[in-house]
């Protein structure tokens, strides 16, 4: 079980920079094609991004996933921070609050810490007892433009 | 294409989208793509290991196709928010069985226009969305909200 003492934790920061490639893989994998010439222009054409208001190629809603897991050991590293246990880890939520687009070519950092933690069904009772945790991550770009908010709520059964 | 926040009612429907059968390969690939390499999405032997029947898609996978569905509806860079909740693991298909498997392994996306509202200046919409397999099993729940010309 995650260690409640982590409630409040901030975990260190990690930057990365975003790759049109690595947008294009995603966008290739979420869109089911079996690579990325067949993914829709904007995600692989600066000209059609930029046409449809954008600086350059433009993040599909759930790519900020991929910064968390691309930085600071990915999940084993956020799984052992949080003392939590991967067998009975289950991801139960996501949200993302967008507040500025995110191009190839930003450098994001991400700026992850524990704000809730607590527990659900009755202790000792096995498939009844549950313990919930989330983090909330701000994107911030290489101008200091806070870009994106996410919440990601996980349960250990 | 443009979606007009005059033309959208409370109610109205968005455009339905189906995803193609998951497959094993398309576990790989977005695991690849977005780094979650938890194995319970690729590896057989720690499935059986955690007392499991199959590898499951990633929740962000399934979210991933929901997140299409949007935007293949309004402009990416109109989304203001975007939350699920995940209800049910999804079982990719087997290749060896893919007539009797297909349906738990095809995600349909439906929403409809919940509220129509004025934000920070911005005429919004806040749009529920579900995803269901083919078989009725409700895989995620959420919302989101965009912004409209």
């Amino acid at each position: 079980m995650a260690d409640k003492s982590k409630l409040g934790m901030e975990f260190p920061l990690y930057s990365i920079k975003v790759e049109k490639n690595k947008i294009a893989e995603f966008v290739a994998a979420i869109s089911q094609k079996d690579d990325t010439d067949h993914i829709k222009d904007i995600y692989r054409d600066e000209d059609t991004a930029r046409k449809a208001g954008f600086e350059n190629i433009p993040i599909p809603p759930t790519f900020p996933s991929s910064f968390i897991f691309w930085t600071g050991g990915g999940l084993l590293g956020t799984v052992k921070a949080l003392g939590a246990d991967l067998n009975r880890l289950l991801h139960s939520g996501e949200e993302y609050e967008y507040f500025a687009p995110i191009c190839a070519g930003d450098v994001i950092t991400r700026k992850m810490k524990v704000v809730d933690m607590y527990d659900r069904g009755k202790p000792g009772r096995r498939g009844m007892h549950i313990q919930v945790t989330v983090l909330e991550t701000e994107m911030i770009n290489q101008r200091g433009e806070l870009v994106v908010r996410a919440r990601t709520t996980f349960m250990e059964r | 294409m443009t979606i007009n926040f005059d033309a959208m009612n409370v109610g109205d429907a968005i455009p339905v989208y189906t995803s193609a059968p998951i497959t094993r390969t398309q576990l790989v690939r977005y695991a690849g793509a977005s780094g979650d390499f938890n194995p319970l999405h690729h590896d057989e032997s720690f499935i059986r290991a955690i007392g499991m029947d199959t590898v499951i898609a990633h929740g962000m996978f399934i979210m991933g196709i929901a997140g299409e569905a949007i935007t293949s509806w309004i402009d990416n860079k109109n989304l203001r928010k975007f939350s699920v909740h995940f209800l049910s693991m999804t079982q990719p298909v087997n290749l060896d069985d893919f007539e009797q498997t297909k349906g738990r392994a095809t995600i349909t996306i439906s929403g409809k226009v919940a509220e129509k509202y004025e934000e920070n200046g911005e005429r919004r919409i806040r749009c529920d969305i579900m995803a269901r397999d083919a078989q009725g099993s409700r895989k995620l729940k959420g919302f989101f909200i965009a912004a409209l010309p």
